[in-house]
């Protein structure tokens, strides 16, 4: 489904120094998988999430989704995808304030190219009745707990039934019950949904739970 | 109408900011509006006070006041002056319904003790009828006055009320002027008037011609006044007045002024000044639009992480795009439309004093104008922010 051939990313940091984030990485998630990608922090590990999630680019290398070289396609093109093939799952939760709960899970859907074969609010009220925050639909995501804000956040991700889910540290601003909770959850959408799910983080005890485990160590794959 | 709501949100989350910044805007479609609403006010006034003189006039004066000199002054060359034969020669152009001959004349009227300048306006009955005269007390002079050279007259409503104290107790009364003795039979309809350096007609004595002849001993006119029986007359009666005049005079000794004509030079006047004043306060809408652009560049630093989040969950740049530009054409509506109800406010409390209106592509154009502005200051912002490189928008902190 994801195949990197080696992909370079390198950063001109001034005129003639160069920061070389990620080194040669060729790399293929199938379909369905249940993975993470473990380092330490600086290894590179979030500017691959990036690439593979199509925020950013690569420098050199080539990088395949579902058979399409990204390379070849245009900001349009790629924007669409993150809509429809990715859904992203950050640290931070990066849910819009002045939106509330909702209207932040149905945010993805204002920005869909392809008709929605569903009815968007209806399948966002049973994604949060499933997540246990349906009562919290009408609130603002400052009002609610942490824990709430990350099962928003991954409601958001499902919304347009994505085939990949891209965790960046799910659980780092959780405390441990918490981030239990929401690693369950993510399992879960693995294992009933199937949905291939890519979690990127620091800990072994959180990388131990997937079936996969990707190493990066200083931009290289170990 | 997500960008709607967003964009309100964030005006009202940040009030003082919104409010500063429309208020560049309102100041700038209030000046415009206002200065296009006194300029329609006072064309309006100028066509009405044309109108009270009487339509399908044709003057017909010496010399060439339009071109170089003027009626007080007509320049170097001859002056000639109009008499009963021109009258007669005139009067034979079929399309013509009324022709008044005109001698003047600024008299001091006595009346007791009181002594008015006023100017005498000696004709024929059909004054009234061209000039739109109607008595308010009395009556008008008819045909009969002035064939017998009756010695009366009719006077303007101010020049009543100075000469007896009141404008009624005038009719049946005496007054001297030039040595002799005239009586008052009728009090004119209040004109108003006299405003923008024009004749104040409530001041003027109208008299028979021929009863005039005793202070007019050359029995001539310094104008004569044609009115036409059709507004599609007024050329071919020019023409023909041209003919029968050029017979007697010389092209240079004499004009043919057309109403329409002067009220249109009056009014291409006032819209020339009108549309440079309007042009200076169209500076003002500039200054507003800097603030807008301003404030919208602030907004996009504000929310780059926003910005971000929305590319990652699929938003194109054209949706970030028209999502900035949606909050500034908002921004700048704002600002118009409370300008647009200021003006009118405004308008509504002058219009006591100064005939101001807005019409309604005053009202299309300020809408448009501060949509416009909201568009053409928020499209470099609104770039900057659909720019923004996602993962370093996400990234923002």
């Amino acid at each position: 489904m994801i195949q990197l051939t080696r992909v370079w990313k390198k950063y001109q940091i001034d005129d003639d120094v160069v920061f070389t984030a990620l080194k040669d990485i060729s790399l293929t998630i199938e379909k369905g998988e249940f993975s993470s990608l473990i380092g330490p922090s600086g290894s590179g590990k979030s500017t691959l999430m990036h690439i593979i999630g199509l925020l950013d680019k690569s420098s050199e290398g080539e990088v395949l989704i579902e058979g399409r070289n990204t390379a070849e396609l245009s900001d349009d093109e790629i924007s669409t995808l993150r809509n429809e093939f990715v859904g992203f799952v950050f640290q931070q939760f990066n849910l819009i304030n002045k939106l509330t709960i909702k209207e932040n899970i149905l945010l993805p859907t204002t920005y869909a190219r392809k008709k929605i074969e569903y009815d968007p609010g209806k399948k966002a009220d049973e994604i949060m009745e499933r997540f246990g925050i349906l009562e919290k639909a009408n609130s603002y995501p400052n009002r609610i707990s942490g824990g709430q804000q990350q099962r928003v956040a991954i409601a958001r991700a499902l919304i347009m039934s994505p085939s990949l889910i891209l965790a960046d540290e799910p659980t780092g601003n959780l405390d441990t019950k918490t981030g239990d909770e929401i690693m369950k959850l993510l399992s879960q959408l693995n294992k009933e949904d199937n949905i291939t799910v890519l979690i990127v983080t620091h800990e072994q005890d959180i990388a131990a739970i997937t079936k996969r485990k990707i190493q990066i160590v200083d931009g290289k794959l170990a | 109408m997500g960008f709607i709501r967003s964009a309100f949100f964030d005006f009202s989350r940040n009030k003082g900011r919104t409010f500063l910044t429309s208020l560049g805007i309102l100041i700038g479609v209030m000046a415009v509006v206002l200065l296009t609403a006194f300029g329609l006010g006072l064309r309006a006034y100028i066509e009405q006070q044309f109108e009270d003189l009487g339509s399908n006039l044709i003057r017909i004066v010496p010399g060439n006041p339009l071109k170089g000199g003027s009626f007080s002054n007509p320049g170097s060359f001859i002056t000639i002056k109009f008499d009963e034969k021109d009258v007669q020669n005139l009067s034979r152009i079929r399309e013509v319904k009324l022709i008044v001959p005109v001698y003047s004349k600024t008299v001091n009227i006595v009346s007791g003790n009181n002594k008015e300048s006023s100017t005498i306006y000696a004709s024929n009955e059909g004054v009234f009828t061209a000039l739109n005269v109607k008595a308010e007390y009395g009556t008008l002079y008819t045909d009969q006055d002035v064939d017998k050279r009756s010695k009366v007259i009719v006077i303007g409503y101010t020049l009543a009320e100075d000469l007896f104290s009141s404008a009624k107790n005038a009719v049946g009364k005496s007054v001297k002027f030039e040595g002799q003795k005239y009586t008052v039979i009728g009090v004119t309809e209040k004109k108003g008037g006299g405003g923008f350096g024009g004749p104040d007609f409530d001041t003027f004595t109208y008299m028979p011609y021929k009863t005039a002849y005793t202070f007019n001993t050359d029995k001539t006119f310094m104008a004569i006044i044609l009115q036409t029986k059709t507004e599609e007359g007024i050329k071919p009666v020019i023409r023909q007045v041209n003919e029968i005049l050029l017979k007697r005079y010389e092209e240079e000794e004499f004009s043919i002024i057309q109403q329409e004509e002067l009220l249109t030079a009056i009014n291409s006047i006032f819209g020339i000044i009108n549309t440079v004043l309007v042009a200076i306060a169209a500076i003002s809408l500039v200054v507003g639009g800097i603030g807008i652009m301003n404030i919208m560049y602030v907004t996009v630093t504000e929310r780059i992480k926003e910005i971000g989040i929305r590319r990652a969950l699929g938003a194109r740049k054209s949706d970030i795009l028209i999502q900035f530009l949606v909050a500034s054409v908002i921004l700048s509506l704002i600002g118009g439309i409370a300008g647009l109800t200021v003006s009118y406010i405004i308008v509504f409390f002058i219009q006591a004093y100064f005939p101001a209106y807005i019409d309604l592509n005053s009202v299309l154009l300020a809408v448009g104008v501060s949509s416009a502005i909201g568009i053409i200051f928020g499209v470099f912002p609104a770039k900057k922010a659909a720019d923004l490189s996602p993962i370093d928008a996400i990234r923002y902190e």
